[in-house]
């Protein structure tokens, strides 16, 4: 194998073989909830697993005066609290912490840019960072296309030679919510592309970084079992669960401007199906797989208001239990209008228009105050043509199940008939269960150590592309808009702890089907 | 949590003198149905609690095969350890073909451990036989009726496989994989010659190789950096000190095994060609010149005398190349159970880190060698390198 300069032999089939380059990641808004609990554990835990690069350095960059070791105490406390990996190894954690620090600046002021690029030049050169840099806008929706122009205007930006005469590559993170309908996500995209390039921004959903949602990927185009009948001649309905326990926790004045339509389905949901319905893509790169999901929205079945009030529901919990703790009523929620429209609760079915999937309704339900927190994807498979054990009086055999859990408890479950063993033809249904905490002897990264990695190695396969973003506010914004005039039926109330309201019901029931209780 | 912190939290035993492969087989069959799980708790037998069988957990079938009590023990223990990690079949063979007694015993033990945080209860079985006799020459139908079907069955030779003896034929013949330790070979080019020509479907898996994993990210990391990834081309020298045992006898039985697939490792992608030999020096290292890109590469391998490490465990790694600014090195260095990383390069030496690298437990290199289910390229590269190095550093002893 010849030695060159642009790959590292060495390096080539090594397990940690996506070793990224060196570089620096900077976290705007460093001192917020979303570092405490997901960023400061998913990057120890990366360091802790060996998959970052002795050079790498992160970068907190806040309003909060604060000192680089109090940022450590900062990061630490998050991480003794959420890391899946406790009690911290020291040694560890001692290593790691020498590539931490901390800027103090207010993310309106462009002086603090211009001293935060001081900083990253000087760690360039101190560290071998190589001018490579990651900015994760942990901040607040509002404030990322202000935090956007900064950057741009101190050359932060830049891949960038072209700007600023350095090396290295520049990517940024923008977390959910991307814009609240079309128009407005247009132009949050817009913004951000007056600074960086698309190839540059890497839009993060956690759940596409979730093990079974890549496994399913796998589960589909790397078995010759399953792909042949992933279609609407076998598969009779698709049903996708995002059930929350919790309610608003704290984010009323947020949540009751974005329901649950805008939070969950928009981005969550929407990319879950687009990744279960896709066509085989060409290569398996990321613009090939962002193609394919493109499609799929696509041809997600547009729906007039008259469709919207016959296959929507909208609901609203009341005051109830969950999991033995009394829950006020939504309404009663601290920031939440007593008044408030704001739906906690979506089912929605939708059509996808492709010859795959033509005639095959896609039951889509999310919402807070459920009684399990649950997400997963349930296919239901059309029944065997002739009911042959039926005659005899008994029972049809329930339909195949084959149910694909996000989490918690991340696997894949196929639900058949078997006979009871003994005598007579008594027929039950059995799983067939394959959980990743009991078959594989590793632990499932989080998916925000799988995305941060994914974005230091610059693949962008589980980001969403503009124009998908763009797709889905297309998908829901109708939805929306008939629900607030009023012609999308009224909001319908369920207690916390139950499933949802009846009418959620009898969106599966008026043709001949039921929700699974996951 | 670590291997060696798991207890299972429930463990059930039973014990089959004189017994037959059809009475273990029907047992394994019972063993998870409440009805018949038997606990010893030295009152007889008890059904699972609230008569709910647990449900057995398995990722592959493991077979291990061990010469003695006191070995078989230790093999059980390893693989208790491992046990809630990667639940499997275990069946731990003793066979000794000319020992009087019964042609077969049997022991039978399944272990529990809860699920953190709510995930379901993992159990898993290990069977023990002992195998006298001719039986013990046909040890494969023995072993066949006892594996579940459809999982991957590893095969784990610890100690000195008897690379010429049929049974280790048959048993390999049996293995999608077969694990072992070079370090332990009494004749290592033998032994890596033979390892060279198993053909598995999921190859061969080498505890020394694994152990070498962290020395190679670490090397491998000094050229991520694309400043000091020019001096691979002009590497001209390797400098490699194991570790053995301060007392003769002491030490396991290979311990130069480690250090020439690290060697054959570095050797096989960077692509050196052999040259010739030359000799080693007089503390029993190796010495060989080979043919780099550029540069003709020297290598030597030496033995340091320690117990700060266990034998076979790398203490130092030492690159050296020439570059347009002059000479560069790239040192890791070991002595016991912390790793200093220093590069003497473009005219500035520069201390990288310390990092904690302590030798690992014999279960958690095992455990990272069961988690791979296809044959690794990489190892059989440095196999073959490795093999062709020795031989050709005892060619220029003799």
């Amino acid at each position: 194998m010849p030695a060159t300069s642009s790959v590292n032999p060495l390096r080539q089939g090594l397990r940690q073989e996506r070793m990224p380059e060196p570089c620096i990641m900077v976290i705007c808004g460093a001192t917020g909830d979303l570092t405490l609990r997901k960023l400061g554990p998913a990057i120890y835990n990366l360091a802790l697993g060996g998959h970052l690069p002795p050079e790498f350095t992160v970068v907190g960059f806040a309003r909060r005066p604060m000192s680089s070791e109090k940022f450590h105490a900062h990061l630490r406390a998050g991480i003794d609290q959420f890391s899946r990996n406790r009690p911290v190894s020291e040694s560890v954690w001692s290593a790691f912490t020498a590539g931490i620090e901390y800027q103090q600046g207010n993310l309106d002021d462009p002086e603090a840019y211009a001293a935060l690029a001081k900083r990253l030049d000087r760690i360039d050169r101190d560290r071998g960072t190589a001018g490579n840099r990651l900015f994760y806008l942990a901040v607040q929706p509002s404030l990322t296309p202000e935090v956007v122009s900064h950057l741009g205007t101190a050359g932060l930006a830049g891949s960038s030679r072209r700007t600023s005469g350095r090396q290295g590559w520049t990517r940024v993170v923008v977390e959910k919510p991307f814009g609240f309908d079309r128009e407005s996500a247009i132009t949050l995209n817009r913004q951000i592309r007056e600074v960086f390039a698309e190839e540059q921004i890497y839009r993060i959903d956690h759940y596409l970084g979730k093990e079974t949602v890549q496994n399913l990927a796998v589960f589909r185009f790397g078995n010759g079992l399953f792909e042949p009948i992933w279609n609407r001649r076998y598969i009779d309905s698709v049903q996708i669960t995002v059930a929350e326990t919790v309610g608003v926790e704290g984010r009323g004045e947020f949540y009751d401007q974005t329901g649950a339509l805008r939070d969950i389905v928009q981005n969550h949901v929407l990319q879950l199906l687009a990744v279960f319905a896709m066509e085989p893509p060409v290569e398996f790169s990321a613009n090939d797989l962002r193609d394919e999901k493109l499609k799929v929205l696509r041809a997600v079945r547009p729906m007039s208001a008259e469709d919207i009030a016959h296959n929507t529901v909208r609901g609203q919990y009341t005051s109830g239990w969950v999991a033995g703790e009394e829950v006020p009523a939504y309404r009663a929620e601290p920031e939440v209008a007593p008044d408030s429209e704001t739906e906690t609760y979506v089912a929605l079915k939708l059509g996808i228009d492709s010859w795959r999937w033509a005639g095959v309704p896609f039951f889509i339900r999310t919402g807070k105050a459920l009684p399990a927190r649950v997400t997963e994807i349930a296919v239901q498979f059309r029944r065997a043509p002739l009911a042959l054990f039926g005659r005899a009086g008994a029972p049809d055999i329930d339909p195949n199940v084959l149910a694909i859990r996000v989490q918690p408890d991340e696997g894949i479950l196929i639900r058949f008939g078997a006979k009871v063993p003994g005598p007579g033809l008594n027929i039950r249904g059995v799983n067939m269960d394959f959980r990743y905490g009991s078959s594989f002897a590793v632990d499932s990264p989080d998916a925000y150590e799988t995305l941060l990695l994914d974005c230091m190695v610059g693949d962008s396969s589980l980001f969403t592309r503009d124009d998908e973003l763009v797709r889905a506010w297309e998908i829901l914004d109708p939805i929306v808009e008939t629900w607030r005039s009023g012609d999308g039926g009224p909001l319908q109330f369920y207690a916390a702890g139950s499933w949802g309201p009846p009418a959620a019901d009898e969106l599966l029931t008026r043709d001949g089907r039921e929700w699974r209780r996951p | 949590m670590t291997l060696e912190t798991l207890e299972p939290t429930t463990s059930t035993y039973l014990e089959m003198r004189d017994t037959t492969v059809r009475a273990v087989e029907a047992e394994l069959a019972r063993l998870w149905t409440a009805a018949t799980t038997r606990i010893d708790r030295g009152d007889g037998t008890l059904v699972t609690e609230k008569g709910v069988p647990h449900a057995r957990t398995s990722v592959l079938n493991l077979i291990a095969t061990v010469s003695g009590e006191p070995a078989s023990q230790h093999v059980l223990e390893v693989l208790l350890s491992l046990g809630s990690r990667h639940p499997s079949r275990a069946i731990v063979l003793q066979a000794d073909p000319i020992a009087p007694g019964a042609a077969l015993d049997a022991r039978i033990q399944t272990h529990c451990h809860e699920g953190e945080n709510g995930a379901a209860r993992t159990c898993y079985e290990q069977l023990a036989l002992t195998v006298r006799g001719e039986a013990a020459r046909h040890l494969a139908g023995i072993v066949a009726p006892l594996v579940i079907h459809d999982l991957p069955t590893d095969v784990w030779w610890p100690g000195d496989p008897p690379f010429h003896d049929p049974i280790f034929d048959q048993l390999v013949e049996m293995a999608d994989r077969v694990v072992v330790n070079s370090a332990d070979f009494g004749d290592l080019l033998g032994g890596l010659k033979h390892l060279g020509v198993i053909r598995r479907r999921s190859g061969v898996g080498d505890i020394e190789w694994e152990r070498l994993a962290p020395w190679q990210e670490l090397t491998a990391q000094f050229f991520d950096a694309p400043r000091f990834r020019r001096y691979l081309p002009n590497l001209s020298r390797l400098r490699i000190k194991y570790a053995i045992g301060d007392t003769p006898a002491g030490g396991t039985r290979s311990p130069e095994a480690g250090a020439l697939l690290y060697a054959g490792w570095i050797a096989t992608r960077l692509a050196w060609r052999r040259a010739r030999s030359r000799e080693g020096n007089a503390n029993g290292g190796m010495g060989m010149i080979l043919e780099g890109r550029y540069e003709m590469v020297d290598i030597g391998i030496e033995p340091v005398a320690t117990n700060d490490v266990p034998p076979g465990e790398l203490l130092s790694v030492r690159l050296r190349a020439f570059g347009e600014a002059g000479s560069a090195e790239f040192i890791i260095d070991r002595p016991a159970t912390e790793a200093t990383i220093v590069t003497n390069a473009d005219g500035m030496t520069a201390l990288l880190r310390r990092i904690p690298l302590e030798a690992e437990s014999e279960a958690e290199v095992l455990r990272r060698q069961l988690v791979l289910d296809q044959r690794d390229p990489l190892y059989e590269d440095a196999l073959r390198a490795a093999a062709i190095l020795l031989a050709a550093a005892q060619e220029a002893a003799a």
